[in-house]
């Protein structure tokens, strides 16, 4: 009897400790409940993300930087670009991978210049726990767990048909490739090469490999020239080889009786491509592949399962006839709020 | 209870319900009011922003339409044009270029910043053939200037068509590009991820914040093509407001649902955390409640089963709770005193009624009898069996005067005995020896009280009865032994038997006129005097006799004196 009402009332002790606490929490709740709280967001640093690219100073790359840049403003990451002076120097490209491992940053968004050689840098990276997305060329590593490009093969074929629209008998064609073990630049060519060979009016008469400057390839392709005159459709596979082989062509003078297909946009491409030395350019999408690189380096530091492991970005293919599409102007020319685009 | 409803459950699951059942409701209210308080807050923000962002692009539109106007003017006058529209392109950052065209479309003029023309291929982007002339800008959507060596930002061109000081029909155009209202676009934001861009009124986007994430293909900008006013989407708010003296429109977008799903589900989990924890509360408070109510109510039904078990001796010990407890409890208490006292009483008046109903029977003992043993006494002594008489006489004696023993009920078992003895010594004669009697009695037994007259309407029954009416000799067995704490007689005859109905039926007899006291009053002596557990119990084989067992209890002569 006695022992059973103490106990209830106890319990209505506990329970009206209970409401009491349950009130004051609401009440202790209401400061933030209501307001805004952005304690959050500045407690926690901004992950570090650093970006390393091939070179910097391309329009492909800088427009790739642009992309990359927005996505950190927008997921609120702290971002670096950065990539070695040169298209050949993986050295220097893993010296910043490792310098990023020293600085114990979170992601790595990363363009292999080779293939091989970029491979146990980017192992040793992810073996720290490093987030590593791959865009436009591949590395050899089982590491990877997303890769953001252009469908590489499908760019070369794009170009092996363009070509066979040259409605010359035959189509004597050299091709200007740059670095051997940059897996992007042969997996176009060969997308081109499959192209090219199922017509018989085809013929590649020459297929050199040049350092990935302007004047390599300008050096090469005034060599090829001149060893095959009779060349009449040339291919090359990047921005700075296309300028280059595109100011060999104007020097030589064959602008008018050599097909030129190129790619990437740059200012002056696009002047060649005005002016007929260049006859089509292959346009990839550097700001959706800068961006798309960020977006999902976040995602994985975000524990997120990714649906694809692979994201195919588009590439169009301009001409003298279109360039001035609405489609093809938004692929050739950076939307700048008017800064003036110098290269 | 024998429902199996407690009264504690029902109570806790009601309140939970209820305060389930309200706080829902509630919330549901809240979300409501909050959402539509947060939307309503949202628009209005976003409204608000958006007649800034109005205010601005007109001023710099109408900015734009005073150049052209001037610069109208100069060429109409035809007076020193060249200078000054070089130093309108000078001082202003955002001309990229000013051009005239002829009616045909080709360039005639051009004033730009220092850039170089191109030499061929000079196919504008910039001519276009003007809407009808009202007094609104004619602005083109974004282009790319391709007029100029390596140069190819995005423009919008202004255009106006001008006659010439020689008379002809010239086009105007004006190249702007979008430094300085880009720059003042990408800094509005509403919300947390709202902005504004600028469309015109085909859908075409002008400026948008992040036009080179949709120019790539990976955004898509819905709400282009929408009419002036407030539009509520699924995924957001677009407001739209339209330019006066341009076809441009401000597209204001505000992800008024992703702002306010994740603050009222912020707001809903606390609430959810809240309802918990006051749920428990309520249970808590609920089972205190009716523990206080209905522990009280179990005990006083436990008294009550009790009490019905144990009538006589249930002691109430009164149960504390609530006011309505304590006033059932006594109720309860009083009830189980006044019952108990009523059943006394009416106890005492059953015995009281045996009393004088057994006294009544005393008093009109069986004339027959009487009469016949005065008889075989006169013819005793008529006969000169003076002994025989004298014992008859003795036994008659006896048996009145254990019959009265003082208006005592209950006599030593050694003079019921006798008694019985007396009887039967006087029916033996009366029936010429036509049974035998035998009486085997425990020693230990004759102190112990008994009933009076237990024996006697039992022998009775048997010899007229039982032995009364057999052809050969009867037998008539008394036996007392004690078993345990009681006393047992047994009244055994070997004579016709009776069946199941007349051992009924003798049992429940009241007693008649004729046949003296019943074997019912006698059941019903012992029982009201040692308790329902004792009494008379009759088995009976036809042709094989009867056998009457009585059960009473070992009581001494003086705890019944005490009593």
């Amino acid at each position: 009897m006695r022992k059973s009402r103490r106990k209830a009332l106890a319990a209505i002790g506990v329970g009206l400790l209970l409401l009491g606490s349950i009130v004051y929490i609401a009440f202790g709740d209401a400061v933030w409940f209501w307001s805004d709280n952005q304690i959050n967001n500045n407690s926690i640093e901004k992950r570090k993300v650093v970006f390393i690219s091939k070179s910097t100073d391309s329009a492909f790359w800088q427009s790739a930087y642009a992309g990359a840049n927005a996505a950190s403003a927008e997921y609120n990451l702290n971002l670096t670009c950065e990539g070695p002076g040169s298209e050949e120097d993986f050295e220097m490209q893993n010296d910043m991978i490792d310098a990023a491992i020293e600085d114990d940053v979170d992601a790595i968004i990363f363009s292999a210049i080779d293939f091989e050689a970029n491979a146990d840098a980017i192992n040793r990276a992810a073996e720290k726990g490093i987030k590593i997305v791959v865009v436009d060329s591949p590395v050899n590593s089982s590491k990877i767990m997303c890769y953001i490009g252009t469908d590489n093969y499908g760019a070369g074929c794009v170009a092996g048909v363009e070509a066979l629209k040259n409605p010359a008998r035959t189509l004597r064609i050299g091709i200007v490739n740059f670095d051997k073990n940059t897996q992007n630049g042969q997996m176009r060519e060969s997308g081109f090469r499959d192209t090219v060979k199922k017509d018989e009016r085809t013929e590649i008469v020459s297929s050199i490999n040049v350092k990935s400057t302007v004047e390599d390839a300008k050096q090469g392709t005034i060599d090829m020239l001149n060893q095959y005159p009779h060349i009449n459709v040339l291919v090359t596979f990047n921005e700075w080889t296309s300028l280059g082989v595109g100011y060999a062509v104007e020097e030589m003078g064959v602008g008018s009786d050599t097909q030129l297909i190129a790619f990437d946009s740059n200012v002056k491409s696009v002047g060649m491509l005005e002016n007929g030395d260049v006859d089509a350019l292959i346009v990839q999408n550097p700001y959706a592949i800068g961006y798309l690189g960020v977006e999902k380096a976040y995602a994985l530091l975000n524990g997120q399962k990714l649906d694809k492991a692979e994201i195919e970005t588009t590439s169009i293919l301009v001409t003298r006839e279109n360039m001035y599409d609405d489609k093809s102007q938004r692929a050739l020319f950076a939307f700048g709020k008017g800064e003036d685009q110098t290269v | 209870m024998r429902s199996k409803i407690s009264l504690s459950g029902v109570f806790i699951t009601m309140v939970m319900a209820i305060v389930l059942i309200s706080s829902a409701a509630a919330t549901l209210i809240f979300v409501q009011v909050y959402r539509s308080g947060m939307e309503q807050s949202a628009v209005t923000s976003s409204d608000q922003i958006g007649v800034q962002v109005l205010n601005t692009v007109e001023n710099y539109t109408r900015e734009m339409q005073n150049v052209m106007e001037r610069i109208m003017e100069n060429m109409e006058q035809g007076t020193d044009e060249d200078i000054f529209i070089q130093n309108m392109v000078d001082m202003r950052s955002d001309i990229v270029a000013i051009t005239t065209y002829d009616a045909k479309g080709s360039l005639k003029d051009c004033w730009s910043n220092g850039r170089e023309l191109k030499k061929t291929n000079l196919n504008s982007q910039s001519y276009t053939v003007p809407d009808a002339a009202d007094s609104r800008l004619n602005i083109t959507k974004p282009h790319v200037e391709s007029l100029f060596v390596d140069y190819y930002p995005w423009v919008v061109t202004v255009c106006q068509e001008v006659q010439g000081k020689d008379g002809e029909r010239l086009q105007v155009n004006m190249d702007i590009r979008f430094s300085d209202i880009a720059n003042y676009i990408d800094n509005v934001g509403i919300g947390a991820h709202g902005y504004v861009y600028i469309a015109d009124s085909e859908g075409n986007l002008i400026y948008h914040p992040q036009q080179q994430l949709i120019y790539s293909g990976l955004k898509e900008e819905k709400g282009a093509e929408l009419k002036e006013g407030t539009h509520t989407e699924s995924e957001a708010i677009y407001t739209v407001r339209e330019l006066e003296n341009c076809d441009w429109k401000i597209v204001g977008v505000c992800y008024v649902d992703e702002m306010i799903t994740a603050k009222v589900s912020s707001a809903v989990s606390n609430l959810l955390k809240m309802l918990c924890g006051v749920l428990i509360a309520v249970f808590l408070l609920g089972w205190a409640f009716s523990e206080l109510f209905s522990a009280p109510i179990r005990k006083l039904v436990t008294a009550m089963r009790e009490f019905e078990k144990n009538t006589e001796n249930f002691v109430f010990s009164p149960i504390s709770g609530t006011t309505e407890i304590t006033t059932l409890s006594n109720s309860f208490g009083h009830m189980v005193v006044r019952l108990q006292k009523l059943m006394d009483q009416v106890r005492q008046e059953e015995v009281t009624l045996r009393k004088t109903e057994l006294n009544a029977l005393q008093a009109q003992i069986n004339p027959h009898f009487l009469y016949n043993t005065l008889d075989a006494i006169a013819w005793m002594c008529e006969e000169g069996k003076n002994e025989d008489a004298e014992e008859m006489v003795n036994s008659l004696a006896r048996l009145f005067r254990i019959s009265i023993s003082k208006g005592h009920e209950l006599i030593p078992i050694e003079k019921e005995v006798q008694h019985a003895m007396s009887y039967l010594k006087i029916e033996k004669y009366r029936y010429k020896n036509q049974f035998t009697y035998s009486f085997d009695v425990q020693e230990e037994c004759l102190p112990y009280l008994c009933n009076k007259i237990t024996l006697q309407p039992i022998i009775e029954n048997a010899i007229y009865h039982g032995v009364n009416q057999m052809l050969d000799e009867g037998e008539i067995q008394i036996r007392i032994y004690q078993n345990d704490e009681d006393i047992v007689f047994e009244i055994e005859d070997n004579g016709v038997g009776m069946s199941e109905e007349q051992c009924h039926e003798i049992m429940h007899r009241e007693a008649g006129d004729k046949t003296g006291i019943g074997i019912k009053n006698v059941n019903d002596r012992i029982k009201i005097y040692f308790g329902e557990n004792y009494g008379l119990s009759i088995k009976s084989e036809l042709d094989e006799g009867t056998c009457v067992t009585i059960r009473v209890p070992k009581v001494e002569e003086e705890e019944y004196a005490k009593k």
